[in-house]
């Protein structure tokens, strides 16, 4: 365990404070962790994962001693460290050749773990086609009725939507959509088919020869060109981006029921906190009677020495003293006279 | 002129926008998903497997865009913002949810009496400066009467009375009382969040200083035999031993010991543990990894079964070495 630490200073109060739980999440941040052997094919698909999840990814690149299903301390120990909530473990064993594994942390605990092999690997570099921008959210598209059923694919399902796409956001800029990222699966053996439908009847088969039974998950990213079609709505074409990468289903741990209890809590808002900002701290913005959004901004202190103003023959530096003399003159001469025949002059002109 | 082609080309590509299936796609706009819960077709997926995946994830995008275009939006330098519900999907928390912060002993006396939170302005208009000046801090109007070059001394005054003084220590008077409400209602949260896990400091405190007086008392030549004893001073306890009398009844005498027979039965903590944390290798008695290491003469295991399946089959190894 971390010790706690007391905030010696404004700045470090406030990385501690952007820790603390808050009603509205921040999006999960991923750490990418290799094992004590990982091959190319794991490297790659672990790389490419990570720039789809950038920004809130931190890459771990020295290896590691971890089996995320023996023992989780370490894993525990980096999510604190780093505030992260997301694992992806990648290790290559002879056992278990070119394995990822997917953790899910609440509070710092591990929730559940998803362990799949990667079959087949295909880099974004191999395909000549443009990409998506970084930091893009992806559409996400799910494609079987398993998704719906089976129960280690309904956790692939939701292990995947937190990895790529968890965070609740309220508006979404409609031309920034440029990717997609497709999960979809191999045809259902007809076994599954009859287990669903019989409410698991064969629960007594033993796991290894489930697991071995599941089909296969395709996980493709392809980026979107919208055509225009007449309506409002446009045509689409997908184009292939990458990675594109198949997997296969191996171990895996389910949620603490306690625990995911916990987790599966919802936060009560009510609609002026929603207002406000969603739980988040919003500073310098209010709502005025009218409803109207009214935000104030701080803008440094205006130089003026350097204004231009409106340039006149009299006000140029060199005449100064030269004026000095003759208002002298003026004055020493007529006094209140003077003055009045320049008034008069003036209204002459005018 | 012949328009039907052009008219069909057009039809075709209407139709395009929309997709047909089964099973209506699932969306759930407020996570940017959509799931295509149909069957997955297996002649296409056997026959041409990329194709296939492209034209689902197509009708399943195409459905999702229509979905998302068809929201309300507000305009931006960068184009239109879809406004997003609520998301469908329940994904769990990173994080529990934030608790509630512990109240005060004012607020939970103004929650009772239902006295309304009055925000307190935090700069006063000062009359003779005319102008606005803050309530506290740096040249603070509390600090005004402590500044004035005149002030009003009362009749029955000191001779040495000055009234700056005693102005500025009421203000810290009451700087220190508000100090240590803070820290009473710090203390009071703590002992509501867990009453057993940390008592107060106070108490912490008097304890300590406590041990450390009974330990400086003994610490002299004569163990504190021949020191002069303060005023209001207590007399140092030791442990006090107890001894069971005598004549007791026979019930409590059998289950005292009984009690010690039940002790003499178990085993010592500390061997237990030692025992439960099991060496790697098989049995109690013997320890196969110490064992293996001794044959093998520390190189392992992997050199032992070499080195006898070689005994065994072949003999050419050595020459070669």
């Amino acid at each position: 365990m971390l010790r706690t630490v007391k905030p010696k200073n404004a700045r470090s109060k406030r990385a501690l404070q952007a820790r603390e739980p808050k009603e509205i999440e921040d999006p999960r941040t991923a750490i990418f962790v290799k094992g004590t052997h990982t091959g190319e094919k794991v490297n790659g698909v672990m790389k490419e994962l990570m720039a789809l999840k950038r920004p809130h990814a931190i890459s771990f690149s020295k290896k590691n001693t971890v089996r995320p299903f023996e023992d989780a301390s370490s894993l525990e120990f980096w999510a604190n460290k780093n505030d992260a909530s997301l694992f992806l473990v990648g290790q290559s064993t002879k056992k278990r050749p070119d394995g990822l594994t997917f953790v899910r942390m609440f509070d710092y605990r591990v929730l559940d773990m998803c362990e799949v092999g990667v079959d087949m690997f295909k880099s974004m570099a191999e395909f000549k086609t443009p990409k998506a921008t970084p930091g893009h959210k992806p559409l996400l598209h799910f494609a079987s009725e398993l998704f719906d059923t089976h129960p280690r694919f309904i956790q692939l399902k939701s292990m995947l939507m937190d990895f790529f796409n968890g965070e609740v956001i309220d508006q979404v800029c409609l031309a920034g959509i440029e990717h997609v990222i497709s999960i979809s699966l191999g045809p259902t053996p007809p076994s599954l088919n009859a287990a669903t439908t019989t409410l698991q009847a064969s629960s007594s088969a033993t796991p290894a020869e489930n697991s071995a039974s599941l089909p296969k998950v395709h996980i493709r990213g392809y980026t979107i060109r919208l055509l225009k079609s007449g309506t409002r709505v446009p045509r689409v074409e997908l184009t292939p981006m990458g990675p594109f990468i198949d997997l296969t289903l191996r171990r895996h741990q389910e949620a603490d029921p306690e625990l995911l209890k916990q987790a599966m809590k919802r936060p009560k808002l009510r609609k002026q906190e929603v207002e406000k900002g969603l739980g988040k701290k919003r500073k310098n913005l209010e709502v005025d009677e009218m409803g109207d959004l009214r935000g104030r901004i701080h803008v440094g202190k205006q130089d003026l020495s350097k204004l231009q103003t409106r340039k006149m023959k009299g006000l140029k530096s060199g005449r100064d003293d030269m004026l000095m003399d003759v208002d002298e003159d003026e004055s020493d001469g007529d006094s209140s006279d003077g003055g009045r025949r320049r008034k008069r002059q003036r209204s002459q002109s005018d | 002129m012949d328009v039907s082609d052009i008219l069909a080309a057009h039809e075709a590509k209407q139709k395009a926008v929309t997709v047909e299936k089964e099973i209506p796609l699932e969306v759930d706009t407020g996570f940017l998903t959509v799931t295509d819960l149909n069957p997955v077709d297996a002649e296409s997926y056997e026959a041409n497997l990329e194709e296939y995946l492209m034209s689902t994830a197509r009708d399943g995008v195409q459905t999702l865009i229509a979905s998302l275009f068809s929201l309300p939006t507000t305009s931006s330098p960068d184009g239109p913002l879809a406004q997003l519900p609520a998301p469908t999907t329940q994904l769990p928390r990173a994080k529990p949810l934030p608790k509630p912060k512990p109240l005060t002993k004012w607020e939970k006396f103004a929650r009772a009496k239902g006295i309304q939170k009055k925000r307190r302005e935090k700069k006063v208009w000062d009359e003779e400066k005319q102008e606005w000046v803050d309530r506290w801090g740096w040249k603070g109007a509390n600090k005004k009467e402590e500044t004035q070059w005149l002030t009003e001394v009362p009749a029955n005054a000191d001779v040495d009375y000055d009234a700056a003084k005693v102005a500025r220590d009421a203000r810290k008077a009451r700087v220190a009382k508000n100090e240590k409400q803070r820290q009473q209602n710090l203390a009071r949260a703590a002992q509501a969040q867990g009453p057993s896990a940390a008592p107060a400091p106070v108490e912490i405190r008097k304890k300590q200083i406590d041990r450390t007086l009974a330990v400086t008392r003994t610490s002299t030549a004569s163990m504190g035999k021949f020191d002069r004893t303060l005023e209001g001073e207590k007399k140092l306890k030791g442990v006090k031993r107890k001894f069971e009398p005598t004549i007791m009844p026979a019930e409590s005498e059998k289950s005292h010991n009984l009690a010690i027979l039940a002790k003499l039965d178990k085993e010592p903590a500390a061997k237990k543990s030692k025992k439960s944390t099991p060496s790697s290798g098989g049995s109690d008695v013997l320890n196969v990894r110490k064992a293996i290491r001794t044959a093998s003469k520390g190189k392992g295991s992997a050199a032992l079964a070499r080195e006898g399946s070689s005994s065994k089959g072949s003999k050419g190894k050595k020459g070669k070495r």
